[in-house]
């Protein structure tokens, strides 16, 4: 086989006498023509099967959010989110709203409000706003003298544009909207509770009355009819703020253009849309 | 083409090679078919027919602007109040059936509307309108608590009483005897 790759004018040089070498030449050619034509067919075959998949539904070559950035269709709108801490009195109507207008279980929550209690000698305590706010719920009451700061954080699904959420669904029932909203389709979620694993902001449960993914969807079937999402509506401080990013003129884009914002978790690379106002460290 | 090649004994290696790469192709495809959902990637990688289920949900909550429909009184007298960004359900109750009653009764002349209930003090049961005069409405918001905003109004109720001279009052409607929920004076 050497020899035949020296490329000395034949077979098996030039100077053998077909007759009398021991040089299979017709016998090589027919196996390599063999081989040849066994490989087109294949390849041909394999072909056949390839083609249907690589022209299909062309999925592969339209991922929305793929870039990181903005809604993947021009026309198309972008929601965003501002949370202003320094509004936020911890009255806890955002949660009994959500938990009426999107049948949350009890015991389980699609928005939250944590208040930071940073005290004078040092110690920092975090804990949960009950449902009804703090007021009459029986908790114990925090002396105002021994605090040094103090302040309410909502809490809600930050909709990040890179969600590990998505990237673990083994069933590509969570997704993102064309608007920029993270969603869970409903009748393809298989309940394996991955992506609530994989948030990490805690966003999501398993509601025990379907056994699927849930989470705050900006109240997806609100917004999309132009109301505010139910947390937005029962705000009465004007603390939570929904409204359009690709919109320079709505309420969102000009509070976000004037006050600092921050986003939570911002190491993790996940970029939220959900914006907070007035929070420190210790929050993100 | 060498026909004799191709229907030699040796060649029966290709033909088992061909039939399964074929006949796997052609499994493997039916399956996809099979399993890939329905309107699966026509706007991404998940079923395009899930935005709309999702999006034709009802709403449950009252918008303000529903309820400023019909009471723009009211509106406009919040409007100029420091409660202005306090919309009506947070005091009044979800009000949906109200509204259900009141878009019946516009096409139905001479139907009347339920009147509004007196409030049980749970704010997480009323789907219902209710008027209340419970201080436990304004106290939601406003009993003084560690964690809420310097700026916001903030009441002990024992010492406001007390500062205003008032006697000991245990009434539920305290509040409303000197304050108004739509036109707040200080």
């Amino acid at each position: 086989m050497i020899q035949e790759n020296n490329d000395t004018g034949g077979g098996c040089g030039g100077t053998c006498d077909k007759s009398s070498c021991a040089c299979p030449s017709d016998e090589m050619t027919s196996r390599r023509q063999f081989l040849q034509r066994a490989s087109t067919v294949t390849i041909g075959a394999m072909s056949l099967t390839i083609l249907p998949v690589a022209m299909g539904d062309g999925t592969e070559s339209q991922l929305p959010m793929a870039n990181g950035k903005g809604a993947p269709n021009e026309g198309d709108q972008l929601f965003g989110f501002l949370v202003d801490s320094d509004k936020c009195i911890g009255a806890g109507k955002c949660m009994t709203a959500c938990r009426t207008e999107n049948d949350v279980p009890e015991g389980s929550h699609r928005t939250w409000v944590e208040r930071y209690v940073h005290f004078k000698d040092g110690t920092l305590q975090v804990d949960t706003v009950p449902e009804t706010g703090f007021a009459g719920s029986g908790l114990p009451i925090i002396d105002p003298e021994l605090v040094d700061r103090s302040f309410f954080v909502p809490k809600l699904c930050n909709q990040c544009e890179d969600a590990p959420c998505n990237q673990v669904c083994p069933v590509h029932a969570s997704f993102t909207s064309p608007q920029g909203v993270e969603l869970v389709d409903p009748d393809r979620c298989i309940g394996c509770g991955y992506c609530v694993q994989a948030c990490p902001y805690g966003a999501r449960f398993i509601n025990p009355e379907t056994n699927n993914a849930d989470k705050c969807t900006w109240c997806y079937h609100r917004v999309m009819r132009n109301e505010k999402p139910a947390c937005v509506e029962a705000c009465p401080v004007d603390a939570r703020v929904f409204g359009r990013l690709d919109d320079p003129n709505s309420e969102i884009s000009k509070r976000i253009a004037k006050i600092p914002t921050d986003v939570l978790k911002e190491h993790l690379g996940t970029h939220p849309k959900t914006r907070y106002a007035g929070i420190c460290g210790e929050v993100k | 083409m060498n026909w004799k090649l191709i229907f030699s004994r040796d060649s029966l290696h290709l033909w088992i090679v061909s039939f399964l790469v074929i006949a796997g192709g052609s499994v493997f495809v039916w399956g996809r078919g099979q399993l890939v959902p329905e309107t699966y990637g026509e706007q991404g990688p998940y079923r395009a027919a899930a935005l709309e289920k999702l999006a034709s949900k009802p709403s449950v909550l009252v918008s303000d602007s529903v309820c400023l429909k019909c009471h723009a009184d009211v509106g406009e007298e919040r409007a100029e109040s420091l409660h202005k960004a306090v919309s009506c359900n947070h005091c009044h109750g979800l009000g949906r059936e109200h509204v259900v009653q009141a878009q019946k009764a516009a096409k139905t002349p001479g139907l009347t509307i339920d009147s509004a209930k007196e409030w049980d003090g749970n704010f997480m049961t009323h789907i219902d309108l209710f008027i209340t005069q419970d201080r436990a409405t304004c106290l939601v918001c406003h009993e003084s608590m560690v964690g809420m905003p310097e700026g916001f109004k903030q009441i002990n109720v024992a010492e406001h009483l007390e500062d205003m001279g008032a006697e000991e009052v245990k009434g539920r409607d305290v509040c409303f005897e000197c304050h108004m929920g739509h036109d707040t004076a200080p």
